[in-house]
């Protein structure tokens, strides 16, 4: 047997063999490791804004203005508080402020109240006349799911109105864009020449990039009129859910499409070789054969366009109604989650007031909402899944 | 030349002829009111308008192109149209700054100029909270009112609803909250839903109508049905014009500029207009006021200024925008504040 002895040529071959350095491949894949985590650290930090100014808003009492004033200067042993008679109207067990200190409403009468001192470990002081009075509600998580009225500032906080109407304009955008934005990835991928591909392609592109406070005017001009046209004008009104819904629908058509295409497209030919060979026409193998091949993947689209659907904002503000209102009529107007996000803080928001605290329980919400629809695409996706070969 | 190269030489023709001839069609026209411009700049209102009585003006002479730097205003969606008008004349009589305006609401306006310090002046159709001068003097502002002028908020329907002409107060409250349909109001009116259209509740608009019709409680109104709220007054226009059983109200000028589509409705008989405002007859007129502090205006001279010329000038434009001018002492008082705000002797 030769003596396998390492010759001093053997080394530096050796050395070579056991490669570059890779120091520049190791910063490389760090700062890709880093531009990935950062979308994990922005969704954390969505989570923990919207969290920690949403337990806020469900634990703190929140205080209301009610425009009522002490009438004369009250000393701190006094029951009862003499105060002007304009102003939001109290009942019993209401809790008020003044100043620092917190009283419970035990008896009202025109002018005065009969209070309960020092209520909820605040100290009793003396206090001057013309001081604002304000009033104290808390949301009880209860009240804020079932109530059927939104209205903070006398401290009515039921979300379903906005839900409602949130639920009814996404169910309207998607029975326009889910039909058509499946029938136009079905003719792309089965039917269409070249030629139709080389024209449709780019115009659903272009329906894509349109920006969405230009669609909002699009269903306030255009889409709003036409319905009045066909409907009547005693029965769809300046602005309603309907025409929002309708416009919803047609900015998602793109994204329908472009998604359920790349997964019709992914089924391999020779399942639909297999078809024509069993003497399908096109049409059969196109609706029972392709189509439920790439199901997992139409149904990620459909759940994607869901998605964008409920968090659209320009188009529903400017088209479906400025003010809250519970009504499954499609042709009303009602303010969905976001467009009332929107009308709230365009009016400029102070810290800490009582329309600041409730948009982050409604930006929660919508968070939910939209995960929720994540985890079951995916499920739905996995569990339909075909992998062919 | 090759083709290409002639047709584009045509086209950069073309675009520099258009450019230099359409340089006259840009320029403003004169229509019945702007009658004359003076080598000086200033213009006169002709014998057209309704007579405005001239408050004698206390002021020292000054001239817009002597200042420059920005002014930042914020407020009323109300007051937004005639500060517009004045800050666009301010600038073509040779002011050389920036001015913006928002039009927020006054609760909004407030509260970037006595909360957070961004404005110079406020704009608002109230006159300002306690609890906000407060604020303000938390941040060393001590708020100056100067009163700009006088508006009757109207009241409106669509030019289809022929049934509504005149409203009581009390009928007023109950259109703004409990009723159902017009019939509850009086029973010979058609039975549809009432669609209320109404400023939200950041607008000093709101603030005032609450405190004249509802005594200051918001609950009344909050509550009721089919009801729509927008800062932006165009919203709550086209609103009313789409149907015949809307209603709604925000200052004249909106109303005026659509008087086409919109009709305004006699509150207890009185219809708002010049008269009836000024002598304080139409039960909603309410004024028109501008907010600064003398730390700004003597920090910022050309706040000053802007305020100044505001003052001096504003009968001569306030109707044409569609607000009825501040009586004469209110002016004066007005321009005296200002006096004393820039340090100078009344």
């Amino acid at each position: 047997m030769p003596d396998p002895t390492p010759s001093p040529a053997g080394g530096e071959i050796a050395a070579q063999l056991r490669g570059r350095p890779r120091r520049f491949e190791a910063a490389i894949r760090w700062a890709l490791f880093l531009a990935a985590a950062l979308s994990i650290f922005t969704t954390i930090g969505i989570v923990y804004e919207l969290g920690r100014e949403s337990l806020n808003f469900f634990t703190r009492q929140l205080w209301e203005d009610t425009n009522k004033q002490l009438a004369a200067p009250i000393g701190p042993d006094d029951t009862v508080l003499p105060v002007t008679r304009s102003g939001a109207a109290l009942h019993p067990q209401d809790m008020i402020r003044v100043e620092d200190e917190v009283m419970q409403v035990l008896a009202v009468d025109e002018a005065a109240l009969t209070v309960a001192r020092a209520q909820q470990g605040t100290a009793a002081a003396a206090h001057a006349a013309g001081l604002d009075i304000y009033r104290g509600s808390r949301v009880r998580l209860v009240e804020f799911f079932t109530g059927t009225q939104w209205a903070p500032q006398i401290g009515k906080f039921g979300i379903l109105p906005l839900l409602n109407a949130t639920l009814i304009v996404t169910a309207i955008a998607m029975t326009v864009a889910l039909p058509l934005g499946l029938g136009i990835a079905i003719y792309l991928s089965e039917y269409a020449s070249e030629r139709a591909r080389r024209l449709l392609k780019p115009t659903l592109e272009i329906l894509a990039g349109v920006p969405t406070v230009v669609y909002g005017y699009f269903a306030l001009t255009l889409v709003t009129p036409l319905l009045r046209a066909i409907f009547g004008k005693d029965v769809v009104e300046v602005y309603n859910m309907a025409s929002a819904g309708i416009v919803i629908g047609v900015l998602v058509i793109p994204l329908v499409s472009s998604m359920s295409e790349d997964a019709l497209s992914a089924v391999p030919q020779s399942l639909r070789h297999a078809a024509y060979a069993l003497g399908a026409t096109k049409l059969e193998t196109a609706l029972q054969v392709v189509v439920p091949a790439a199901f997992s993947g139409i149904a990620a689209a459909f759940i994607v366009a869901i998605s964008r659907a409920i968090g659209e904002t320009m188009i529903v503000a400017l088209a479906a109604g400025a003010g809250p209102n519970f009504t499954f009529n499609p042709f009303e107007a009602a303010e969905t989650i976001t467009g009332h996000i929107v009308r709230i803080s365009s009016g400029d928001l102070s810290y800490d007031s009582i329309d600041y605290n409730s948009i982050f329980a409604l930006g929660l919400v919508l968070f939910f909402m939209t995960l929720t629809l994540n985890i079951i695409s995916q499920r739905v996706v996995r569990k339909f899944r075909q992998v062919y070969d | 030349m090759t083709r290409a190269r002639w047709l584009w030489w045509l086209v950069m023709g073309l675009a520099v002829g258009l450019a230099g001839c359409c340089q006259g069609i840009a320029e403003p026209q004169t229509d019945g009111y702007r009658l004359l411009r003076t080598p000086t700049g200033t213009r006169y209102p002709t014998a057209t308008a309704p007579a405005a009585t001239p408050a004698r003006s206390l002021l020292p002479p000054l001239d817009p192109a002597d200042y420059s730097g920005d002014i930042i205003i914020a407020g009323s969606s109300t007051v937004y149209p005639l500060a517009e008008r004045m800050a666009e004349r301010f600038q073509e009589e040779g002011f050389r700054g920036q001015i913006t305006i928002d039009s927020i609401g006054s609760g909004a306006g407030f509260e970037r100029f006595c909360v957070s310090g961004e404005t110079d002046i406020a704009n608002a159709s109230r006159p300002i909270k306690d609890s906000e001068r407060e604020a303000c003097r938390a941040l060393g502002r001590e708020p100056i009112e100067f009163r700009v002028g006088t508006d009757g908020l109207a009241v409106v329907v669509a030019r289809d609803n022929d049934f509504v002409d005149n409203l009581s107060l009390d009928e007023l409250a109950r259109v703004f909250s409990s009723a159902r349909t017009w019939a509850d109001i009086r029973p010979e009116w058609p039975a549809e839903p009432i669609l209320r259209y109404i400023p939200g509740t950041d607008s000093g608009t709101f603030d005032f109508f609450v405190e004249v019709v509802f005594d200051k409680d918001e609950e009344p109104i909050l509550t009721a049905d089919n009801l729509q709220m927008s800062e932006d007054d165009n919203v709550l226009v086209q609103g009313i014009e789409g149907s015949p059983y809307a209603i709604g109200f925000f200052g004249y000028a909106y109303y005026e500029e659509n008087a086409d589509k919109l009709r305004p409705v006699a509150i207890e008989g009185v219809l708002p207009d010049a008269a009836t405002v000024e002598a304080g007859e139409y039960p909603l007129s309410r004024p028109l006021l501008l907010y600064s502090a003398a730390s700004i205006m003597q920090r910022k001279p050309q706040v000053a200024a802007f305020i100044h010329f505001f003052l001096t000038h504003v009968n001569e434009e306030i109707l044409d925008v569609g607000y009825f001018p501040a009586s004469a002492e209110a002016l004066e008082q007005a321009m005296r504040q200002w006096l004393r705000a820039v340090g100078e002797a009344p």
